[in-house]
Order: structure tokens, then C-alpha cells, then sequence
């Protein structure tokens, strides 16, 4: 039994106590993440944490990693800015369904588009619980809350379907029902080179339904390894996915078996080879002078 | 990726190391419990577990000691990343201003959790020592659940209500 681990979990555990609420789904996920991190084995200072507003986006200022708590839906551009202007940083992007899906929505589309090399873990609780339960983009529809007093109207956004459909090159799910299975599929999305997404079944103690608890999401839940789906199918993770809301799938939906380059790669490219025929500094005036 | 316990190779070394790590999984997060609790202004609930992290804390030093005069400072082959909620209550056994009655119940579901746990594993065992000492936890576990029990029925009786009908949401963050 071989046991090296440079770093612990409790190296990315900050001093600041979590204000969520006692029972939430949350605090399984960012032991997940420390445990992930401490397996990826980055110190804290090469890591940033990302998040945008709710319940979820508290969780940068729970580790010891760099952390910025941004505006509602605004984690994932924030983060790509921190990854082009650092890309030695591992940068982690979270934030609830409703930041991530409603608010924040248009960005997924162009993160994925552009690959850049960052791990975005949606904590999707369908429900806006921060601000005291209303309906969010991944309510089930049929969903009473104090803005659907008569039960929702609208067809919930499938989170899963969404990234895969953009072609985003990892894609998985987890949940605090399986908390090693959860850390084992956070560190597989760290360590992918390329956008990675991660949509964690996190209940809600306080808003969510009975059936969302932990309790409903074990009956419904199905590990893909144990059905013997192949991540590297594309197709079958797109068929997978259309389950989202009835069963619960766990683990690694798609992963790309041969990643493209990240846009941060290519950018350093880029710069190289302009760097090549650029001229020295001290004449960059040079172009601005009529001779 | 985290390695996983194997059974069948764990020799006497690496069984009192991960039974000391169960314990301090265990503590701690009965420590964040009661920090859980002490944030929602329920002190009996927060004692409660702090009282359980104290316990937890005495039983993993034991086994330490009992370590330590074993093999000394021979340098451990597990870690706390092969141990996953073992005795450490789950998560989602917490709720907003929880009752004594709540809390001592989230415990006894841990350690009738942690003798599951040892039930299981002994079936897979080679060294005839670690099955000792796996019998010897499983044992105190039962000890343990023993000892909860005990202490909810010191409780007055129960209502028969249920306690969240009379919690209120909690407040804005």
C-alpha cells in the first residue's frame, strides 16, 4: 500500500466556519474539492478559486486557495481573464444553477468554445436558496415556490445536455451521496487539459423538495462505470444525459480521448511566433514616426 | 486518484493507522457540527457533539498510543485520502436548530455506520491480528451505541410532533 500525498485536504481548508445551512449539500462538495486538490497535489498558492453569487459561491472563501466571490454570473469570464493573464494557475470556476444557467448562461457557450483550461463545478440545487426559494433554471417543471405558487410553467434547462451539445471535452456529474466518488470525479476534471465541467447534485435542506434530498437522489442514482458507459462516446453521453432530472447519474459522462489545445496554449503560441518578427522595443516608435 | 483500502493486504501497522484516521475524520467533523450548530444558535446540540468530537479524540489517542508502542515512529502507509465517512456522521444528518434528541440520533446512525463498516471488512482479512483488532472495534462500536442510547433515554419523552414543523427558516446570509 504505497501513500505519498505531498498535500491534505485540510492544507485547502481555510479558517472561515461555512454559514450554509446545517444538512446542505454544499459542505460534501468542498470536502470533495479539498480532497481532489490535496490528490492533484498543487499547493494552494498555484490554485484560484472563482465563484460568482449564492449559496455555492461562498465556497472560494472556504479554502486557502486565491479566491474571488465576483457578481451573479460573471465566474466564468472572470476566470478565463485569471487563466490568460496566468495560465501557470490551476483556476477552478463555481457557482449555483441559477448563476451558472440563468445570469451566467451565455458565458458557458464561449468558454467551451474557446477550451480554456479551467474546472467549472456547478453546484445545481434547482432552487434559488440564498435568496429564500424561487424558482431557478433547473426546476422541475410542475415546481411550487413562492414565485410558482401554482406549480412552474417552464421546461428546465439540462445542464448536462447543454455543455455536451456546446462540445465541451469533459463532462461528468456528481453527488454528496458518494462523497469518494464525488472527490474521484473532481480530481479527473482537474486534471483534464481543457474545459472541464462538473454539475454536482447538491440538495437544498431548505427549499428543496423531499424527493431532492439525499435519500431521493441515492434511489435514483446510477454509477456510469457500473453500466459500463464509455466516456470516450460522445453519443452515448448525449443519450445518457437526457436522464437528467429523472435518474441520477454519476461519474464521467464524456471525456474527450484526444483533447484539442487549450486556448491558453494557443495564445502563448500565437505570441511566439509574433514575437519572432516584432521589433525591439526600444523601436516600437519607430512605427509611429513619418520618416 | 485516492487509493483505496485493501483488506486483504492491511497488516497490524496500517490497521491501528487507519483506525486512528476513522477517529479523526470523526472528530472533525463532529467539531464542524457543532460549529454548525453554535452558527444556528443551538448550544444543547453543540455540546452534544462537541462531547462526541471530545470522545472521539480520547478513543483515536488510545490507538495512537497503542501505535506507537507497536512500531514507534515507522512512517504510515495510509491516509486520511483512503478514508471516506466511516465514523464521521454524514453530512445531511445536521439540520437547522436541531433538538438533543436530533443530535444523539445522528450519532447513533454514525456508529451504527462505523460497525458496518468493520462487519464488512472482516470477511476480507488475512492477518489474524488485524482481525483482531477489526473484532475489537466492531466490538466497541456496539459499546458505543450502547452509550448513546443511554443518554437518550435520559431525555424526557418524546411529543410525538416533529421537531422541523417548528423551525423557522433561517435568516438571510
Amino acid at each position: 500500500m504505497s501513500a505519498t500525498c505531498e498535500f491534505q485536504a485540510k492544507d485547502y481548508k481555510s479558517d472561515l466556519k461555512p454559514i450554509w445551512c446545517p444538512g446542505c449539500g454544499d459542505y460534501s462538495v468542498v470536502q470533495g474539492i479539498y480532497r481532489a486538490l490535496a490528490a492533484v497535489g498543487r499547493p494552494p498558492h498555484e490554485v484560484a478559486f472563482i465563484s460568482g453569487i449564492g449559496c455555492s459561491s461562498r465556497i472560494p472563501g472556504y479554502t486557502t486557495a486565491y479566491g474571488f466571490n465576483t457578481v451573479h454570473g460573471r465566474a466564468l469570464p472572470i476566470a478565463q481573464g485569471i487563466k490568460l493573464a496566468n495560465p501557470d494557475l490551476l483556476v477552478l470556476a463555481a457557482g449555483g444553477d441559477g448563476d451558472g444557467f440563468s445570469i451566467g448562461g451565455g458565458h458557458i457557450a464561449h468558454l467551451i468554445r474557446r477550451n480554456i483550461d479551467i474546472t467549472y463545478i456547478v453546484m445545481d440545487n434547482q432552487i434559488y436558496g440564498l435568496t429564500k426559494g424561487q424558482l431557478s433554471p433547473t426546476s422541475q417543471k410542475g415546481r411550487t415556490t413562492c414565485t410558482s405558487p401554482y406549480g412552474s410553467l417552464e421546461n428546465p434547462v439540462n445542464p448536462l445536455l447543454y455543455v455536451l451539445a456546446y462540445g465541451a471535452g469533459f463532462v461528468a456529474q456528481a453527488s454528496p451521496t458518494d462523497l469518494a466518488g464525488m472527490a474521484a470525479t473532481l480530481e479527473e476534471a482537474i486534471r483534464y487539459p481543457g474545459f472541464a465541467f462538473v454539475n454536482v447534485q447538491s440538495p437544498c435542506v431548505t427549499y428543496g423538495e423531499e424527493a431532492q434530498q439525499i435519500k431521493g437522489l441515492k434511489a435514483i442514482s446510477e454509477n456510469l462505470s457500473a453500466i459500463g458507459h464509455n466516456p470516450a462516446d460522445r453519443l452515448a453521453a448525449m443519450d445518457l444525459a437526457q436522464h437528467y432530472g429523472e435518474k441520477l447519474h454519476l461519474g464521467v459522462f464524456y471525456k474527450n480521448p484526444e483533447p484539442p489545445p487549450t486556448y491558453d496554449a494557443l495564445i502563448r503560441e500565437r505570441q511566439a511566433q509574433l514575437s519572432q518578427g516584432a521589433l525591439p522595443k526600444e523601436r516600437i516608435l519607430d512605427l509611429f514616426i513619418k520618416k | 486518484m485516492a487509493a483505496r483500502i485493501d483488506f486483504a493486504s492491511l497488516s497490524l501497522m496500517d490497521a491501528l493507522d487507519l483506525a486512528v484516521l476513522i477517529e479523526d475524520e470523526a472528530k472533525e467533523r463532529y467539531e464542524e457540527f457543532a460549529a454548525q450548530m453554535d452558527q444556528h444558535r443551538t448550544p444543547e446540540a453543540a455540546r452534544f457533539f462537541r462531547l462526541m468530537a471530545v470522545n472521539e479524540a480520547k478513543h483515536g489517542q488510545e490507538l495512537a498510543d497503542r501505535r506507537s508502542q507497536l512500531f514507534g515512529g515507522v512512517t504510515p502507509t495510509v491516509t486520511r485520502a483512503m478514508v471516506f465517512e466511516v465514523e464521521a456522521p454524514d453530512y445531511d444528518q445536521a439540520r437547522a436548530f436541531m433538538s438533543p434528541r436530533q443530535a444523539m440520533k445522528a450519532a447513533l446512525a454514525s456508529e451504527v455506520k462505523a460497525h458496518a463498516f468493520f462487519v464488512a471488512a472482516l470477511p476480507a482479512l488475512k492477518d489474524a491480528k488485524v482481525r483482531a483488532l477489526f473484532e475489537e472495534l466492531r466490538d466497541e462500536e456496539v459499546q458505543h451505541q450502547a452509550l448513546v442510547k443511554a443518554e437518550l433515554a435520559k431525555l424526557p419523552p418524546d411529543s410525538g410532533l416533529s421537531d422541523d414543523d417548528f423551525v423557522d427558516e433561517p435568516t438571510a446570509q
